[in-house]
């Protein structure tokens, strides 16, 4: 009886153990998988034209001639775009209307004076222009579609006008006729209105002064200062977040008062009139053929700088500088971590003065991490620099010493535990030898100690790539040259996470970049903890002698 | 000791100088008897360790008290004796591994080879090169055969390669382990099993060169055939090096010493030929221990 329940007992506990296991997995995989799964599209997407112009312009990679046949492919498709947004512009834009004609007025004005034309004559055709002008300019600030044919018509009158015939004024009477063709079919009340829509469509198809749209800026548009505005969607997802902008109009309304507002969507093309209404469908079914969306593998995401604070590019230099960090960082650790954590075991005596020195270490290690961070400028910045004659500002090194600090106990924590485990028969038959105790420790403590002082490197390691706070002031920048030496301030992994995560909007509207950084992050301490594993392992194997 | 004999000595005793023969005659004897000649009757080069009211205390608690007795070199002595009557701490002392133990302070005489080793000029390093110590567990590194064979003579300054392998041959074959393990020298130590694992101990010890080999039990953790061997091995050391062993086991001590020393709380109780202690001690402590009615 008894012995049966303790068999059960044994099996409960063995199937609770492989529960928990399995639960833990489960965890973590839901943890780690989303993050793992978007931070991967940083690397692997479908890639637009847009992506492939960006590449070869900011990076110069890719076949120069199959980009060249690519956009020329990719504009004859838009090209339909532009013609039917300009053609509408022309009955609704009586902003862009009014001043076309007036230009066209000025023009032919210097033309007039450049003919050397008798005074009469001149001012008979200037006045003539100047009618037409301020007919045209009533007839597009008119609502009333009979006044405007009236207006178009006293004015299409003078087209037969010899004088004018060839002239830069020519170009009046197509303005007239196309502008009356347009307000037949619009509603006349609501010019400004579409001027709005237009302009805010246009916005996502091309780019508004602070985003980038679909398409990217039109042929022959000058230059847009900020980089990332002179392409449009460079990936697939991204151009389909936009389509989904460009094609439907979001707003909150209050069905019933009192009520929570409800988020409603309808297409965008029912802001426009008809005329208009074709363009979202062409863009919608023809979005493909514009963007040529293409599985693409950007492995260089992680040695390119980025560009536009990362909203193209990779992250590079912050590998670069996570890398400089933890690895100068450990530098420091691992001998001064091993050194102490001998002394602690070796030699000091149980006197009061260890007692503090013992607990200060314990508490060290539970002390916030952005007091290190500030600790680190007071102290190696602003003190310690230039006391030894260097600059004092934040820099690689101060960061990493910033970092060792942090991780000091725990890496002494942990090696003193190794050490300590050491069995006291190994030390003695070294000594026993005829060994020096510092020759004992060297060739046979420290060598059976390695493996759990190797655990101690792992969680510094993960410690110091990790940490963000304690460089804040220390050496870590958002942005800024690749570091030349040790005495420059680095972009980190960490900080950069955390820089996007904070920074500005830039963060939301490249979500992959973001979690790229993160998951890179993730996988670097993951691959350097792995490394020092093996290295344990191995260590482990050969101390047991397998 | 006469106090003028001590000044002739060289100052080098102490030296790991195992060729040079050690001229000295000494005339310590138990009882008034000589010395017997060794085993193989050769002319001795063997340490000799001689103590002199020696005690050792552990802060205030009394390790070994007022022991006086010399060891003979090139015969096996054991040291018997009940547990907790200071038999490892006397064993110690002789090459001051107690020296690790805070609060350990100590009393009277112990020379070796003439050499009061408790003086405060003696050079420990030198000391323990000289005597060899083997533990009751045995504790080899965790590191290669090779290498625990080589850490003596490496700690000696010893770095040819060849010369390296030599030794460690050699002290392997002194160890009776070298046809076991001649083939795996890379072999970590700790793969080996307990009785080959002290065998090894005895051979790392002995790589060194020592004169006296300290030996605490060196059985208590082995079946009888390894236990065997390695009594073997301590008759066939015993021609080149003085040897005190520690042991619970009657048998064994009758069976490898040539002397015999029964402690009882810290002190010495009786010092005498092993075939004497086992079949006609003088004392009644004695008799009652190795016959088996004490405690
Ligand atoms: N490190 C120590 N600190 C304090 N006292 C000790 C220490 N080592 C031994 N002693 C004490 O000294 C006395 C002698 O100990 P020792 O180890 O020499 O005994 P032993 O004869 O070797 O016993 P056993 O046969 O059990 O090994 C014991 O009473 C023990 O309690
Ligand atoms: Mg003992």
């Amino acid at each position: 009886m008894k012995l049966r329940f303790r068999g059960q007992l044994d099996r409960v506990f063995t199937i609770a153990t492989g529960l928990s296991v399995v639960l833990l997995t489960l965890v973590l995989l839901a943890i780690l998988g989303p993050m793992v799964y978007r931070g991967s599209s940083a690397v692997f997407f479908q890639g637009t034209v847009e992506f492939r112009k960006m590449q070869k312009n900011l990076f110069g990679r890719g076949d120069e001639q199959a980009l060249h046949a690519e956009v020329a492919e990719t504009e004859k498709v838009r090209q339909q775009v532009y013609e039917m947004i300009d053609a509408f512009k022309k009955g609704v834009d009586v902003e862009a209307l009014s001043e076309q004609v007036r230009q066209i007025h000025r023009q032919f004005g210097q033309d007039l004076r450049d003919r050397n034309l008798p005074a009469g004559e001149y001012t008979r055709l200037r006045e003539l222009t100047r009618q037409i002008r301020d007919k045209l300019e009533a007839a597009f600030r008119s609502q009333d579609i009979n006044e405007i044919k009236r207006l178009v018509g006293e004015v299409l009158k003078d087209e037969s006008n010899p004088q004018l015939k060839g002239t830069s004024a020519e170009k009046l009477f197509a303005i007239a006729r196309q502008f009356l063709q347009a307000a037949g079919q619009i509603d006349l009340g609501k010019h400004q209105e579409y001027a709005l829509a237009l302009q805010e469509a246009e916005g996502i198809l091309f780019h508004s002064e602070a985003l980038p749209g679909l398409l990217g800026p039109r042929p022959g548009e000058p230059p847009a200062p900020l980089v990332m505005l002179r392409y449009g969607a460079t990936r697939w997802d991204q151009a389909q977040t936009l389509l989904d902008r460009f094609l439907w109009v979001e707003h909150w309304v209050e069905e019933k008062p009192g009520e929570p507002l409800v988020l409603q969507r309808k297409p965008r093309a029912e802001l426009f009139p008809e005329p208009l209404r074709p363009l979202f469908t062409y863009v919608e079914q023809n979005a493909g053929k514009m963007l040529h969306p293409r599985r693409t593998v950007y492995w260089q995401f992680l040695r390119d700088d980025n560009v536009n604070s990362h909203y193209f590019g990779g992250i590079g230099p912050e590998i670069l500088g996570t890398m400089l960090i933890t690895v100068v960082g450990m530098l420091f650790v691992i001998p001064l971590g091993i050194i102490s954590a001998a002394y602690l075991v070796e030699c000091a005596s149980d006197g009061w003065t260890m007692r503090i020195i013992r607990m200060g270490i314990n508490t060290l290690a539970g002390v916030p991490s952005i007091v290190f961070g500030l600790f680190g400028l007071a102290f190696f910045v602003l003190f310690l620099f230039p006391l030894l004659g260097f600059a004092p500002r934040p820099c690689i090194l101060a960061a990493s010493m910033t970092l060792a600090v942090l991780t000091l106990p725990v890496m002494i924590r942990a090696s003193e535990e190794a050490i300590r485990s050491v069995p006291a028969t190994y030390k003695e038959g070294s000594l026993a030898l005829g060994a020096s105790r510092f020759h004992t420790f060297i060739a046979v403590t420290f060598p059976a100690a390695l493996p759990g002082i190797l655990t101690g490197v792992i969680l510094s390691l993960s410690r110091i790539a990790g940490e963000t706070a304690p460089i804040l002031f220390t050496g870590a920048v958002s942005l800024g040259a690749v570091p030349r030496s040790l005495f420059d301030p680095t972009r980190t992994l960490s900080y950069g996470s955390y820089d996007m995560a904070v920074g500005d909007r830039l963060g939301m509207m490249v979500p992959h970049n973001q979690y790229g950084m993160v998951v890179t992050l993730v996988l670097l301490i993951l691959i350097l903890n792995g490394a020092a594993i093996m290295l344990r392992t191995r260590v482990f194997k050969k101390l047991r002698g397998h | 000791m006469p106090e003028e004999e001590r000044k002739d000595m060289p100052t080098s005793v102490l030296k790991n100088d195992i060729t040079k023969p050690n001229v000295r005659t000494t005339t310590f004897t138990i009882d008034g008897r000589e010395r017997p000649a060794n085993l193989a009757g050769e002319t001795c080069t063997c340490a000799v360790i001689h103590s002199e009211n020696f005690s050792l205390h552990y802060g205030s608690k009394a390790g070994v008290q007022n022991i006086t007795m010399d060891i003979y070199p090139c015969s096996v002595t054991a040291i018997i004796g009940p547990s907790g009557c200071g038999k490892s701490t006397f064993l110690r002392s002789i090459n001051r591994m107690n020296d690790l133990i805070p609060h350990v302070h100590t009393e009277g005489k112990l020379l070796v080879d003439g050499h009061d080793i408790y003086d405060k000029h003696t050079n420990l390093v030198n000391l323990r090169q000289q005597v060899g110590m083997v533990f009751q567990k045995p504790n080899p590194f965790p590191k290669s055969i090779f290498d625990n064979v080589a850490y003596g003579p490496s700690l000696q300054g010893v770095r040819n390669k060849g010369e390296l392998q030599n030794v460690v041959e050699q002290s392997l074959r002194a160890a009776a382990l070298w046809e076991e393990v001649k083939d795996d020298l890379k072999k970590s130590a700790l793969a080996l099993s307990g009785g080959q694992q002290q065998r090894l101990c005895i051979a790392r010890a002995l790589a060194t060169k020592p004169r006296v080999l300290l030996m605490d039990e060196p059985c208590s953790a082995l079946d009888p055939i390894a236990t065997g061997r390695i009594e073997d091995l301590m008759h066939q050391l015993q021609s080149t090096y003085t040897i005190v062993i520690v042991t619970h086991n009657m048998q064994q001590a009758a069976r490898v010493s040539e002397r015999a020393a029964f402690f009882c709380l810290g002190e010495l109780i009786e010092y005498d030929w092993t075939s004497k202690i086992f079949s006609n001690p003088a004392k009644k402590e004695t008799e009652d221990y190795v016959t088996g009615r004490f405690g």
